[in-house]
């Protein structure tokens, strides 16, 4: 998994070897980006659930450096213009790929599956364990057991991390299954939330140092 | 335009001081008035004569502030881009007069006056005689002294300037920051936030991988980064602050002190706005004092052999700034939370800005990432420099280096029921971009109107509004039917562009902007003009007084000649030089048209040509003897 599967660009103009089709530091010149260019492109990795986190990384900061405006202050108007939309288009692209969490999702669309606001069902055994989870840390908050509130917290991110080892094994055949299976890939991301929200409780309530 | 042989200098705008600098090939450097032993400090006062409107800026300013409390301005920083209703408190001590000027917001500024909806527009404004200043105009002032101060170094021009800004100023601040800029005749090239730049000052690029935690208490103002640094990169990982927090906080307690207890010991009030800049100055020294030893005694003179006398202490002086030391603190927690990060992962604290001399401040912060802070730099030079770094950065001589820098606080817009509906999150990478559609609600409507805020709370009312936004010629149809994409573009400089298309159209949409607490683009170019006029106004009144010195000397001078040499001419050619010579000092005194006077001067040149050559030739034949 720490392959980097990237894609080979290549400058038009100069056949240097690009990260990213939009921009090629040896001509110092940028190009729009093209309408079906997604996240991974624009990065220039290939379409995957399984990332290199570091390599990632590497070419995200090395992107910015050649897009970002600063590298264009003496540059035409029309340069300085399309340097702070490419910027934000790849610190957006960063953004989605580098969590886990937003990838999954961002894959799920890009294959055609229902967004978060488009189907907002979770797992039908969730609710049931988030209100009991509710219920125990309530008692404990009232009692100050500041004990169990810590176990609570160890058992959310224990179950975090278990459907997110879930998303991860059907996120890489994300654009092989049908319908129902991208529901359900859909409702265990949907589910991330109120793990996320149970954990920022538990850290309120018995803070780690 | 952007032509890079153009020197660009770096500016920092402070709350009490001012510094602008410059990169040279040994590093970066603060510009220093030869004529001045200031270490390059501008203190940000500007005093306006309510007459002329004449403005002095800095050291003479600030030496006439007892004097002149109503017509001398000093932390202006405080007003920039606020609301007065947002000011009301901080705004009754200061010694100056601040009103609301909500009027004059252009076309279509006015509708149902709710308190933090759009539409109402709520500036700030300083009133000085008959005038009113925005502070934009009045920060212009003290850019223009700087700008003045680089280029009697460079000897040319400068047109270009990085301005730094607070961390968590907001749209409006940093609009209002290069509104100043534009006023005083510079183009504005980048806004950099403060602890990024003392980052870059730091040179910290230079060393291994670090995650460095930047604390900058100014004099009103307080901002904590968190950086990680790898490979040149200058990555901010999330920022906080409070744009309404520093040492001004800590003079106000001096002075509440002293007030308090003058009103118990003598049933005085002495909180008025002539004896409030005296108290500030008291504050300060003060506060300055307890930075070097253990207590600092305050002595005010209340006439009538009345003194108030009274030895304050250093612990009962951090007990009274305790509190908003806390408060930056929180901060720090905030800030860490949300880099992800404990304050064990902290590897260099760096301390900024002049309040940080302050032993207790150094020592709270110290406690909180466990770490000594690091204080190598002049903390009142550190963000100057790293402007100048920055400039250096976008004249292209230095590539080396990326400053990768974040929004400090979430962009939504108003959605039904009063809620704010976050686009863009705190914390988020700059540039960064989000777009929202909208549609219409009635048929054949052509416009929308969209209230955008920034702030971290649920609710409308406790964010804050950048203002109204209206999209323009929606093509009519039924309601519902268009689709306007808005893009929310928050640039490299923090700062927000808007822009819209119909999608069935593909129309680009017009967009107004009546900034909520900003001045509109009619305005800024309306006041760049005053400027240049002003400029152009004060040299006139040069030229009147070289012409009036000139018409006292010519005429002492042919008077002189009448006395020696009057007989050599014809009597009634003498008559006529003295009445001239009379008229011509009265009207040079009465009147201020130049071009008059220059005119009247050359004919009584004329007039006494006769005379001075009688004198020159009466002098030959005097030597000749």
């Amino acid at each position: 998994m720490a392959d980097a599967r990237t894609i080979p660009y290549q400058c038009a103009s100069c056949n240097a070897v690009l990260i990213s089709p939009v921009a090629c530091d040896a001509c110092h010149t940028l190009s729009e980006r093209a309408p079906d260019l997604d996240h991974f492109g624009l990065l220039g990795i290939e379409r995957w659930f399984q990332i290199d986190e570091r390599a990632l990384k590497q070419r995200y900061l090395a992107l910015a450096r050649s897009t970002h405006p600063d590298a264009f202050g003496g540059a035409s108007d029309r340069l300085r213009e399309l340097s702070v939309r490419l910027s934000a288009q790849v610190n957006e692209a960063y953004r989605v790929l580098r969590d886990p969490v937003l990838r999954a999702g961002y894959l799920l669309e890009l294959a055609g599956g229902p967004s978060a606001a488009a189907d907002r069902t979770v797992p039908p055994e969730l609710l049931g364990s988030v209100m009991l989870i509710r219920e125990e840390l309530e008692e404990a908050k009232s009692a100050g057991d500041t004990v169990t509130i810590g176990r609570i917290r160890d058992d959310v991110r224990a179950e975090r991390a278990a459907t997110l080892d879930q998303i991860a094994s059907l996120a890489d055949a994300i654009d092989t299954v049908g319908p129902e299976q991208q529901q359900r890939i859909r409702a265990l991301i949907n589910s991330m939330k109120y793990y996320d929200n149970l954990l920022t409780e538990t850290a309120v309530l018995s803070p780690e140092s | 335009m952007g032509r890079i042989d153009d020197i660009i200098v770096g500016i920092d705008l402070g709350t009490t001081n001012s510094l602008v600098a410059h990169s040279e090939t040994a590093g970066p450097r603060v510009i220093i008035d030869p004529g001045v032993d200031d270490g390059g400090v501008l203190p940000s006062v500007v005093a306006i004569d309510p007459m002329s409107g004449r403005a002095t800026v800095g050291r003479e300013a600030r030496a006439h502030a007892v004097e002149q409390p109503l017509t001398t301005i000093h932390s202006i920083k405080r007003l920039m881009g606020r609301g007065f209703a947002q000011l009301a408190e901080g705004v009754q001590q200061l010694p100056y007069r601040v009103v609301q000027r909500s009027s004059g917001g252009g076309k279509g500024a006015r509708r149902d006056p709710r308190s933090s909806g759009p539409g109402l527009r709520d500036l700030a404004v300083v009133a000085i005689g008959q005038r009113e200043y925005t502070p934009p105009e009045i920060s212009a002032m003290i850019l223009n002294e700087l700008k003045h101060r680089a280029e009697k170094h460079f000897g040319h021009a400068i047109r270009k300037a990085v301005i730094t800004v607070p961390a968590y100023f907001d749209d409006a601040q940093r609009q209002a920051t290069r509104d100043a800029g534009l006023i005083a005749g510079l183009d504005v090239v980048r806004i950099v936030n403060e602890p990024t730049a003392a980052a870059l000052a730091y040179g910290l690029d230079r060393r291994d991988d670090a995650t460095v935690a930047v604390y900058d208490l100014g004099g009103g103002t307080f901002d904590i980064s968190i950086l990680r640094l790898t490979g040149g990169v200058f990555e901010v990982l999330s920022t906080h602050g409070d744009t309404q927090l520093g040492g001004d906080d800590f003079d106000r307690q001096i002075i509440g002190l002293a007030t308090r207890e003058i009103r118990e010991l003598f049933g005085l009030d002495i909180d008025s706005p002539a004896t409030r800049q005296s108290l500030w100055n008291f504050a300060e020294a003060v506060k300055m004092q307890l930075s070097n030893e253990q207590q600092a005694s305050l002595q005010i003179d209340l006439g009538s052999g009345r003194v108030y006398e009274r030895v304050v202490t250093r612990a009962e002086f951090e007990a009274m700034i305790a509190p908003f030391i806390d408060r930056t603190l929180d901060s720090c927690r905030q800030a860490l939370k949300a880099s992800g990060l404990k304050s064990g992962d902290v590897e260099q604290v760096i301390t900024v800005g002049g309040s940080t001399r302050i032993p207790y401040v150094r020592q709270r912060v110290g406690e909180l990432f466990g770490r000594r802070p690091y204080t190598a730099l002049n903390p009142e030079q550190v963000v100057a420099l790293g402007a100048a770094v920055q400039a250096s950065i976008l004249a292209g001589v230095r590539r080396d280096v990326l400053l990768l820098d974040v929004t400090p606080l979430s962009l939504g817009i108003e959605t039904l029921g009063g809620a704010m509906g976050k686009l863009i999150t705190a914390n988020t990478k700059i540039p960064c971009q989000a777009t929202e559609t909208f549609t219409t609600f009635q048929d054949g409507q052509t416009a929308v109107k969209i209230n955008v805020l920034q702030g971290e709370r649920e609710l409308v009312a406790d964010c804050r509004s950048l203002g109204e936004f209206e999209l323009r010629g929606v093509p009519p149809m039924p309601a519902g039917l268009p689709l306007v994409d808005v893009t929310f573009l928050i640039d490299q400089n923090g700062i927000l562009n808007v822009s819209a298309r119909e999608r069935r159209s593909s129309q680009e949409a017009g967009i107004q902007i009546v900034p909520a607490h900003g001045l509109t683009r009619d305005e800024v170019r309306r006041m760049q003009i005053e400027a240049v006029e002003h400029a152009r106004e004060d040299m006139s009144a040069h030229r009147l007084i070289d012409l009036r010195n000139q018409v006292e000397f010519d005429t002492h001078k042919a008077e002189q000649s009448l006395q020696r040499f009057g007989d050599l001419i014809e009597a009634d050619e003498r008559a006529a030089i003295l009445r001239e010579m009379k008229a011509l000092r009265q009207f040079a005194t009465a009147s201020s048209d130049a071009n008059a006077i220059h005119e009247r001067l050359q004919k009584f040149g004329e007039m006494t040509l006769p005379l001075a050559q009688a004198a020159i030739g009466a002098t030959l034949r005097e030597t000749a003897k």
